[in-house]
């Protein structure tokens, strides 16, 4: 396979359940050596797109191609080069969790035994455990070491960390890290916004079956405002007159708004005449980028738009 | 934008084109499920292969001479043997007793394994998942399903193998052992092509599980049927209609006729293959019958616990109930066919009356208590569904609301119990209406339906076993309970065959209830029963309210 060659291609994919239009046309590029964050809310396609890469579930239409190859047809020839973890983790309850490691991993075609077992220590994993006395962080940490021990070149991970703790988290971002610096490729399905920030360079954005957006976060961030709510004890007063600020709402002394980052330091000093008694800002995060620009329509958002047309 | 164009399925497109090296990591699947299930697999060899011996050795303590033999070949072609084991033939010998005596069990025994065991590698795996990361792996697409088919395949294999050698050790001759072993082997592998088809067909193992057990019911009564319908010793048309019916076709220690044997592996490698063809056309986790969309909210009866226990219990309890009553019209009818036949004093009587006054009201009894049986199978799968679903997790949600286990639990069981009386009550009024029509003799609706309901105590004993072990033995619950189902069933219907005393018969719960009609009606083993079942009762429950709550 040449360089140039993407780990992942995938274009104008559409996949019905009956009536239901999982994937409407799904476009998604992952170039080798890349993280890609793949987001989406619930029920957007995400596990559909990558059960279709698996080469579990048919496609209706459109093309996808995984290291080059059909996922379909050369199933098994690409799972020797690939990892997978899903979200929800079921194992056989009669067997341990060392053992569940070994089965998955030599239906894989192999595994690294020294990285298995440093891996087991650093998730902090008992693999003598029988898999039913297994909490479902501990679930989904078998999964992840069969596939972080693994020599795959493409990891595809749909929602991995789920049911993990903050410390636990923490050693899979490490490691993912470390396996991204070897120059493997990565799709990351995820929720949390924090663990994409993190390790992603590239972010794809899909929703009911369509990709919204795409393309690395430095360029999508630019795009985005940061948050900031302050205490003004004289109130809102004129403040409510500037122009650059958005999302305005205000309630007694607190006030809240977005501000694009071009506009933010004359905003600051204004505030700053006016003697905050606290301040707050957040910095743009992927998850404002991906509720406010790409029009997830949350009831939230929408109150609080209304909240500012009223006053 | 491709989304502008009207999106086409291309060679391009994943699924289009035919997968390749489809069976990749067959060796390592097939491993892997002989290692979960050896204990399983090797249980039903020695239990199947085990009671061909038992059978066989109390069977020529009983009939030691050729004259006895002989004795008993006049007169054991009767309708009631003819409907329950299968057209008697060859009775002269012990192997033709043999197979009067075992064969029907062993067909039906080996029918259900296959089903139970590919559903449980099959269709249940893909519905916890675990096919999903398996199939993740460098394994084809078929490699798995292969697998699990030659292992379930290869139980029938060698429980036939085993039958045959058995049996000509046993000193019986060597092809009609031979064909014995391979008609039994046909079943298992006939219904393991069922039950491939049924597995792809449904999207959960439950649904797979019933829709094949269906087939091998209506397998069973088809040729029952046929059976009872048979001029002498040759079989009905109808037979033919059955694959149980194609076994029995054999005639193994009879003509030893071998070409049926062709059909049912037909069934069972067509079957396979269809279950391939519709494998490699859907989606892992899917099936191919639709799941509906239901109600978007619970009704107000849905969200109490007897609600929820009902509609989680409606599938089941309807298909029971149509059973029982299936089962109760077939008797009704078939034991007025008999009493042309018995009006002649067959003294084949004796052993089926069991002390009953006439040989009609013996088998009325035979027959209620097998009724009994079909209402008990549904109690005992009522009551070891509470384990399943403390088993699964979700019981602990339903805790944590403001309903306690054991009124929780005893909701459960209760319906269980309840809705048993109720096939009971069902089947047994068929059965009295059927009868009485045939018999033109209306007063027989009462008094067939009122010795229907001797039954109950046992069912709500059969319900006690399953309380009991998921207050005491919670992972032991659904195989035991079912085992205890099962033994008590073959020894109420078979228990002489065994060698085994007529107390200890009279111990288990359905020999332990008079055999109304035929016999006089006694109040105290009933008295008995319900006290045993109390306990059982008494003490499952406080142990369960006690214990911690343990999953899978």
């Amino acid at each position: 396979m040449s360089a140039s060659t993407p780990a992942i291609e995938v274009a104008g994919l559409v996949k019905r359940f009956g009536a239901v239009t999982a994937l409407d046309g799904l476009d998604l590029r992952v170039e080798q050596g890349q993280v890609m964050g793949f987001l989406g809310p619930n029920g957007s396609g995400k596990s559909t797109t990558i059960r279709i890469l698996l080469g579990i579930a048919r496609a209706d239409a459109g093309s996808a191609r995984l290291l080059g190859g059909d996922p379909w047809r050369e199933a098994v020839e690409l799972h020797r080069r690939i990892a997978y973890v899903p979200g929800d983790v079921n194992l056989w309850p009669n067997l341990t969790g060392g053992q569940a490691i070994d089965i998955l991993s030599r239906l894989r075609g192999g595994i690294d035994r020294t990285r298995r077992d440093a891996l087991v220590e650093r998730f902090d994993l008992d693999p003598t455990k029988k898999a039913r006395t297994y909490s479902k962080g501990n679930r989904q940490k078998i999964a992840l070491v069969a596939a972080l021990a693994s020599d795959a070149e493409l990891l595809i991970l749909d929602e991995p960390t789920s049911g993990l703790d903050p410390l636990m988290e923490g050693v899979f971002t490490d490691t993912v890290r470390e396996l991204a610096r070897e120059g493997r490729s990565v799709l990351l399905s995820s929720h949390i916004f924090a663990e994409v920030e993190k390790l992603c360079d590239q972010v794809t954005i899909i929703r009911a079956g369509r990709t919204v957006e795409s393309g690395s976060l430095a360029d999508l961030r630019h795009l985005h405002r940061t948050s900031v709510s302050v205490v003004l004890p004289g109130g809102i007063g004129s403040f409510a007159e500037r122009t650059d600020l958005h999302d305005l709402s205000a309630d007694g002394e607190h006030v809240s708004f977005t501000v694009e980052d071009a506009d933010l330091g004359a905003v600051l000093v204004d505030l700053a005449a006016r003697a905050p008694r606290s301040l707050v800002s957040t910095p743009p995060s992927l998850e404002d980028l991906f509720l406010r620009h790409y029009g997830i329509d949350l009831p939230a958002a929408g109150a609080d738009a209304a909240a500012v047309n009223a006053s | 934008m491709t989304a502008l164009a009207p999106a086409r399925p291309s060679a391009a497109t994943p699924g289009r084109t035919a997968p390749v090296a489809t069976f990749a990591g067959f060796p390592d699947l097939t491993a892997f499920i002989v290692r979960r299930n050896w204990l399983r697999l090797t249980l039903w060899v020695v239990i199947l292969v085990g009671m061909v011996a038992m059978v066989f050795e109390s069977q020529r303590v009983a009939f030691p001479t050729q004259e006895s033999r002989d004795a008993y070949a006049a007169i054991a072609n009767t309708p009631a043997v003819a409907a329950l084991t299968g057209l008697p033939y060859g009775a002269g010998t012990l192997g033709g007793i043999l197979n009067i005596k075992i064969w029907m069990t062993l067909a039906v025994s080996i029918g259900f394994a296959s089903i139970f065991l590919l559903t449980r590698n099959g269709r249940a795996e893909e519905e916890a998942g675990r096919t999903e990361l398996i199939r993740a792996g460098a394994v084809g697409h078929h490699a798995y399903s292969l697998a699990n088919q030659l292992v379930v395949g290869g139980l029938s294999v060698v429980v036939g193998l085993l039958i045959g050698l058995t049996c000509i050790g046993l000193g019986l001759p060597a092809e009609g052992s031979l064909a014995m072993g391979a008609s039994i082997a046909g079943v298992g592998i006939a219904f393991l092509g069922i039950a491939a088809v049924a597995g792809q067909l449904t999207s959960t193992s439950r649904a797979a599980n019933s829709l094949a057990s269906i087939v091998l019911g209506v397998s069973y009564l088809v040729r029952a049927i046929a059976d009872v319908r048979a001029e002498g010793e040759t079989p009905d048309a109808l037979s033919w209609a059955s694959p149980i019916g194609w076994a029995q076709n054999m005639r193994s220690f009879g003509e030893n006729t071998w070409w049926p044997l062709l059909l049912l592996v037909g069934v069972g490698v067509g079957g396979c293959l269809v279950a391939a063809a519709v494998e490699s056309r859907r989606d892992v986790g899917a099936g191919v019958l639709p799941d509906r969309a239901g109600p978007p909210r619970a009704s107000r009866r849905l969200t109490t616990t007897l609600g929820l226990a009902v509609r989680l219990q409606r599938g089941p309890m309807i298909g029971w109930l149509l059973g029982g009553m299936v089962g109760g019209a077939f008797y009704g009818g078939v034991a007025n066919a008999m009493a042309d036949l018995l009006a002649s004093g067959n003294p084949m009587g004796e052993v089926f009356a069991g002390g009953a006054d006439t040989m009609l009201d013996g088998l009325l009894g035979l027959f209620l208590m097998v009724s009994a049986m079909v209402a008990a199978g549904y109690t005992v799968q009522a009551a070891t569904a509470v384990r399943l679903e403390e088993a699964s997790g979700r019981l602990e949600p339903q805790v944590a609301g403001a309903v306690s286990r054991t009124r929780w639990a005893s909701v459960h069981y209760l319906l269980g119990a309840v809705w048993g009386v109720v096939i009971l009550a069902a089947s047994g009024l068929v059965f009295g209406v059927a009868f009485a029509f045939t018999a033109s003799d209306p007063a027989q609706v009462w008094r067939i339906f009122a010795a229907s309901l001797a039954y109950v105590p046992t069912l709500f004993v059969l319900a006690g076993v399953a309380v009991f072990l998921t207050g005491w033995l919670p992972r032991a619950t659904v195989l035991v309970s079912w085992i205890v189902f099962g033994a008590s069933a073959v020894i109420a219907i078979f228990g002489p065959l065994f060698s085994l005393s007529e107390e200890a018969i009279a111990a288990t719960p359905f020999a332990a209830t008079p055999r109304v009609p035929g016999v006089e009606f006694e109040a105290l083993p009933l008295v008995v029963l319900s006290l045993v079942a109390l306990a059982l009762w008494a003490l499952g429950l406080a142990r369960f309210r006690a214990r911690d709550l343990t999953l899978a």
